[in-house]
């Protein structure tokens, strides 16, 4: 109080320096502005990614990593521009953003989901059919892939939301309503999916006769337009070291089952037990016609998202599926082909 | 003065929502915003008459909104009739007060998203978290208003109504209870503020129904044209909630104030 001004001299000064500290860093890295990331923590090997910071070593740049609740989350974060990359977005929340006409584009995949996501009933409830779901309580996440199989089980079987009671819950949330009997059954992934069948669980099998009958589901790897068409070299980057993510679980199994496991919480055995799971498709096998296909000669995989736009309309998630052209466009091989290259 | 105002303020509240309806209008239709930023008013036409004659995800409209009335009503009702129960008791006698302050006190500003995992493992996935996430979310406001109602009595009228002789439940019936009367009104306003803010945390357990996990539901798919829809219906009914509460105020406590 009796030396009012050179206090907030000095207040001024340490304000300013403050600013100056925390500005310096943008302005020596203006030329290359960071990358921001939308992830999830999951057993496979895009967490090897960031846990061993390949794409900061390749591109030099810095990448923001920021997980994500579900590949909604990740849709929004893209439109309003806080996210550039989706790593490991779900083929429904990717197939709902580009029938909305979201500046989205799907550069890569990760894994075919095939049987790592699937039905768990609890086995005193007696369901050994689809018919025997009827009247009682099976949870899912909402707007994920594994909604989207069991809603597909439930019109397959001739079943709708009246006869069975599917509701909305995480996987958390999942485990803890199995616990308390309140659930006879949930479409879930791992770790949740592990937990239940430890718990009194059974695996219902559906995937096979799902994805014969086209509601395949996979998890892949979505840009921002506009980041891609400004940083096409941080999407190769991105893709590249997702290669040799792959290559090292490959090669070397035992070694990046200890980084997944360290980076994402869980023992090595269940990490290992998870990643046998997924089939993780090589960034050689996703630029042939079964998968994505090439730059002009769109693969399947483009049928698998306009199909599951079409449903996710039909359940009015949506309000309507574009074209099968559509869905081609949004595919965009030409970074995994440099990448390759 | 107090009668002229009013007739010149509405001129004021239609001229606020009308420059923000012509913006809206001005910014949909230039096509300047992305219809998923701001859908356009046909197209939250569109959607409004969907959900009225389609209903949302297999349920008429009017389900979701009378189940969201049942749980608010259901967990405001219990808790402000509890909370304030407790409340006048806790203004009365300073050792209950100290018995159960510091859990109203904690239970307060506990975020409730905080504690809805251990509602669903405690009370499972039917209608009972919900409404005891409500309950829980009223309550300690309810008691903090009536407790402080009590305390703000006069202690001349409390003397004065003594020396007249009043046992302890006279004093309270007639002295305590219609001075903390405008306080507890005004706790149960507040905490239906709150219950209401807090719906879309109790649907969100387990949902499939109600207009909170409505809005919740059409953001996983960016239908910003049914999230819009979700918000207009939440909010008129949170204001004509509210209008309800101070018409009761009125009529109760037509002396507050004066």
């Amino acid at each position: 109080m009796t030396h009012p001004i050179p206090r907030r001299v000095a207040l001024g000064a340490a304000l300013g320096l403050g600013a100056l500290a925390l500005a310096r860093p943008h302005v020596a890295r203006a030329a290359a502005p960071p990358i921001n990331i939308g992830f999830f923590t999951e057993t496979k090997p895009t967490i090897i990614v960031k846990a061993q910071g390949l794409l900061e070593k390749a591109t030099g740049q810095t990448v923001n990593w920021t997980e994500y609740g579900s590949g909604a989350e990740i849709n929004a974060a893209i439109v309003a521009g806080g996210a550039d990359i989706g790593f490991g977005s779900g083929s429904s929340p990717v197939a709902a953003a580009i029938s909305q006409n979201l500046p989205v584009w799907l550069v890569g995949l990760v894994d075919n989901i095939g049987p790592a996501e699937e039905l768990t009933v609890r086995t005193a409830a007696n369901i050994h059919t689809v018919a025997d779901l009827k009247g009682h309580k099976i949870a899912t996440p909402f707007g994920s892939t594994s909604h989207f199989r069991l809603l597909g089980l439930l019109k397959l079987n001739g079943l709708t939301q009246r006869d069975v009671t599917v509701i909305d819950l995480r996987g958390d949330a999942i485990v803890a309503a199995w616990t308390r009997g309140d659930i006879d059954g949930a479409y879930i992934w791992a770790p949740a999916k592990s937990k239940l069948l430890a718990s009194g669980g059974s695996v219902f099998r559906t995937w096979d006769k799902l994805d014969a009958a086209g509601y395949v589901i996979a998890d892949t790897i979505v840009a921002r337009a506009g980041f891609a068409e400004q940083q096409p070299q941080a999407v190769v980057a991105l893709l590249r070291v997702y290669g040799q993510a792959l290559d090292f679980y490959r090669s070397k199994p035992e070694e990046a089952v200890q980084v997944v496991a360290k980076a994402t919480g869980v023992s090595a055995e269940v990490a290992a037990a998870d990643l046998k799971e997924y089939d993780f498709i090589s960034l050689h096998d996703q630029l042939t016609p079964e998968w994505l296909g090439t730059p002009g000669k769109p693969g399947r995989f483009a049928e698998v998202l306009h199909r599951t736009a079409q449903f996710l309309a039909e359940q009015k998630s949506i309000k309507s599926a574009g074209p099968l052209s559509l869905y081609q466009k949004a595919i965009r091989t030409e970074f995994l082909k440099q990448a390759l290259a | 003065m107090d009668a002229a105002e009013p007739a010149r303020l509405w001129r004021w509240r239609a001229g606020s929502v009308a420059v923000l309806a012509a913006a809206w209008v001005g910014a949909t239709a230039s096509g300047l915003v992305p219809s998923v930023f701001l859908p356009s008013p046909g197209d939250l036409w569109d959607a409004a008459a969907d959900m009225v004659t389609e209903g949302y995800k297999d349920r008429p409209l009017l389900d979701h909104i009378g189940l969201s009335l049942l749980r608010v009503f259901t967990g405001f009702g219990a808790g402000a009739l509890l909370g304030t129960a407790l409340g006048l008791l806790m203004g009365w006698r300073g050792w209950i007060d100290a018995l159960f302050a510091p859990f109203i006190e904690f239970l307060r500003p506990l975020p409730q998203l905080a504690y809805l995992l251990l509602l669903i493992i405690w009370l499972g996935i039917g209608e009972a978290p919900k409404i005891v996430l409500l309950f829980l979310a009223a309550l300690p406001v309810a008691a903090v208003a009536a407790r402080d109602g009590v305390r703000r009595t006069s202690l001349a009228r409390l003397a004065a109504a003594r020396t007249l002789g009043a046992s302890e439940w006279q004093l309270f019936r007639h002295v305590v209870l219609p001075s903390a009367l405008p306080d507890i009104l005004i706790g149960a306003r507040l905490a239906l503020g709150i219950v209401y803010g807090t719906l879309i945390a109790a649907e969100i357990i387990a949902g499939s129904t109600g207009l909170g996990w409505m809005i919740v539901d059409a953001g996983r798919y960016l239908r910003s044209d049914q999230v819009f829809v979700g918000v207009l219906i939440i909010g008129l009914m949170g204001v004509a909630l509210d209008r309800l509460l101070v018409l009761a105020e009125r009529r109760i406590v037509h002396w507050a104030g004066r």
